[in-house]
């Protein structure tokens, strides 16, 4: 299986700079995920949709409250005790998976067809069971191998790839370093070969050389395995050696949806231009911005746009509820500019 | 690979090995302390052997008056033969040696569990040894309390485990209505269980650990002890058990919100290995050690609910001994207690070693 992988490496490249008319393999439309609290539900996630094609790499940037990791535990529906609301759909490769029951969500899609590699994975291993047997449990408990030798062995395959030493299969979470249970974590998302693969802020609790290193095994999986991503951040910079399509998040919504360099190149919406001109860069000498103000409250979002207290081109239509539109490049925005651009290149 | 495993073995081995040792010597050492410390206790630092100094003198008075040969004896003469009875009984208790002398020795037949006889108490063969007196009452104390708390401890803990997952649900709000029950002990629920179980409906008996007669032959004998269990048994469960399932589920809330159960959801497990692997068995250490705490408990058993049950068990033993000054079952039964207690300790340490990696390889071990 190895081998094949292997094989692949060359197409890889090109597969991966496909355009956007590539197959969609995950699809989100208005999903939407409201928590309790005492005060009135939380609007974490306020209908969101965007589409992924097969083997790219979607980055979920925005700052820290904005919804992001809430979104990707909608995706795997690991929903708190608190639930308010979920709603919404869910395609992956053209089926609705909210539709299914969280017994078949359980036995046909979680692991199956999506995993998961969590923050902080100090604390994402049971530090009294074995990292192989972790590794090797999807497989057992999904039918997918006859016997636990042969479940073992898959795990030392992956553990070849991602670069780690084969007898930390035999160890204990606490056993390793930082850098290493991360790396154990990917290994797990990676072992039944699922269709997406959430990442959610996978270096974020780890130093910086570290993290680059993490980085270039989820660029290698990303080639080897051809892997569909979404990466979770709050980290554009580190986000940009993996992205190929990027999505903004802005209290509880999508504002902003491009492929990569486009994005990073220019910004369409007001809030990733701010985002984008608050991190440093090594080429370009530039001063570093800041944004003013503080997001909104999720519990009582206002009515228009949502940046809108704290955006400098704020003008009357705001007031209302901008759509997302999208340009002839493929860029979406959730801005009134950007309408009036577009409608402006149109005629 | 293989030779990796083995050589982890063997260190393993050697460390849980050292490490039992030492955990075994300080123990024996904490034991021998507190064992000491209790015959010290108990003699009230020496000031029991002028109470018994006192009462040899009273005896020997008492049997002048029932002598009477020794009565019609000149005054002197008689003083120097009652003289010299006194000396012989304090010489054959060994109240002449100093005490701080004595001690050590009682220490040593404490810990030797050559323990001697008792002063007043005898057991119900009519023995007056110390070590046939607590094993008579052992028994019985084993009986009601292991019954009861184990079956409290292990039906508390599955429960629990179930509410945790039914966070919120009406079972949950009503156990948690139910907590504050534990509030009183469980000997005034046995004094209502009586009043309306042994008094008024006349359905089970008041006391005791058989009926009066004992029956003769192995099930009527049971059946009528079984009959005795049920009040005091019931009594202990209406005392501990709703806050014992608040507890557990309370810690089986905190725990099953770790991140590894949430990542265990995530890679599709179903809900009973997850309970299992994921709850259960990261926390085995904890429930563990309750559990040997509550043995411990067992141990010594109750000195009111045995007594309101009228219940020969260790407890109850200990209250009149204690009431009598009856050094020797004092000392004895803390003799037993401690080592009992020892016991479990070290046992506990061996099986954390067994159950917890975390102990097992050491914590900064190994780490790559």
């Amino acid at each position: 299986m190895m081998a094949v992988n292997a094989n692949s490496n060359a197409n890889a490249k090109t597969n991966a700079g496909a355009g956007t008319d590539a197959y969609a393999i995950f699809r989100l439309e208005n999903l939407q995920l409201y928590f309790n609290t005492r005060i009135g539900p939380v609007q974490a996630v306020d209908g969101v949709s965007f589409s992924l094609a097969s083997g790219r790499t979607l980055a979920l940037v925005g700052e820290s409250g904005c919804g992001k990791s809430s979104l990707g535990r909608a995706i795997l529906r690991l929903l708190p005790r608190n639930v308010h609301t979920y709603k919404g759909s869910i395609f992956l490769n053209g089926t609705d998976v909210m539709t299914y029951s969280n017994e078949r969500f359980r036995r046909q899609v979680r692991w199956v067809r999506m995993a998961l590699v969590p923050q902080a994975a100090m604390n994402a291993l049971n530090p009294v069971v074995k990292v192989e047997d972790q590794v090797a449990e999807p497989l057992l408990v999904h039918q997918r191998v006859k016997n636990k030798a042969e479940a073992y062995s898959r795990a030392y395959e992956i553990f070849k790839v991602l670069g780690l030493p084969q007898d930390f299969l035999n160890r204990y979470a606490f056993e390793l370093s930082g850098g290493m249970r991360q790396r154990a974590a990917i290994a797990m998302a990676l072992v039944m070969h699922p269709e997406l693969i959430v990442l959610d802020e996978p270096t974020s609790a780890l130093d910086l050389l570290t993290q680059s290193n993490i980085m270039n095994v989820l660029k290698k999986v990303k080639w080897e395995f051809k892997s569909t991503f979404i990466l979770i951040t709050h980290d554009i910079a580190t986000a940009s050696e993996l992205a190929d399509d990027v999505a903004v998040m802005y209290a509880g919504q999508l504002v902003e949806k491009a492929d990569a360099r486009l994005f990073y190149d220019d910004p369409l919406h007001p809030y990733s231009r701010k985002l984008m001109a608050s991190v440093p860069t090594l080429r370009k000498d530039k001063k570093l911005e800041f944004i003013p103000g503080q997001p909104p409250s999720l519990i009582n979002p206002p009515k228009g746009c949502r940046f809108a207290d704290r955006c400098e081109l704020r003008h009357e239509r705001c007031a209302a509820e901008p759509p997302m539109v999208t340009l002839p490049d493929g860029r979406q925005a959730k801005c009134w500019l950007v309408e009036q651009k577009a409608r402006e290149q149109h005629a | 690979m293989k030779t990796i495993r083995s050589r982890r073995v063997r260190e393993t081995l050697g460390r849980v090995a050292r490490y039992t040792l030492l955990r075994g010597l300080a123990l024996a050492v904490t034991v021998i302390i507190a064992v000491y410390l209790t015959v010290v206790i108990a003699n009230m630092g020496g000031k029991v052997d002028d109470i018994r100094r006192g009462m040899i003198k009273e005896s020997i008075a008492m049997m002048v008056l029932a002598n009477e040969e020794l009565r019609k004896m000149p005054a002197e003469e008689r003083q120097a033969v009652l003289l010299e009875m006194e000396q012989l009984e304090v010489e054959r208790q060994g109240l002449n040696r100093p005490f701080i002398v004595r001690s050590f020795e009682y220490l040593w037949t404490a810990l030797t569990l050559d323990l001697g006889r008792a002063s007043y108490i005898s057991s119900d063969s009519g023995s007056r040894q110390v070590r046939l007196i607590l094993l008579e009452r052992l028994s019985p104390t084993l009986l009601l309390w292991a019954t009861a708390q184990i079956m409290i401890f292990f039906i508390a803990l599955f429960f629990a485990l179930i509410l945790s997952s039914r966070y919120g649900s009406f079972f949950d709000k009503l156990v948690i209505m139910l907590a504050p029950t534990s509030a009183a002990p469980g000997w005034f629920y046995g004094l209502f269980l009586i009043l309306i179980f042994a008094a008024v409906l006349k359905l089970l008996p008041f006391g005791g650990l058989v009926d009066a007669p004992p029956p003769q032959g192995f099930w009527p004998y049971s059946l009528s002890v079984l009959k005795h269990l049920v009040l005091p048994v019931a009594a202990q469960f209406m005392s501990g058990l709703f806050l014992l399932i608040y507890s557990w589920r309370t810690f089986f809330l905190i725990y099953s919100s770790e991140d590894y159960v949430e990542m265990a959801k995530a890679k599709g497990l179903p809900g009973g290995l997850i309970e299992r692997r994921y709850v259960l068995r990261p926390t085995l250490p904890y429930i563990i050690t309750n559990f040997m705490l509550m043995l411990i408990q067992v141990w010594m058993g109750g000195i009111i609910l045995e007594t309101v049950f009228n219940w020969p068990g260790l407890g109850r033993l200990l209250y009149s001994a204690i009431r009598l000054s009856d050094t020797s079952v004092i000392v004895g039964s803390v003799v037993l207690y401690a080592y009992l207690l020892a016991i479990t300790v070290f046992l506990l340490d061996i099986i954390y070693a067994i159950v917890d990696p975390r102990v097992r390889i050491g914590a900064e071990g190994g780490k790559a």
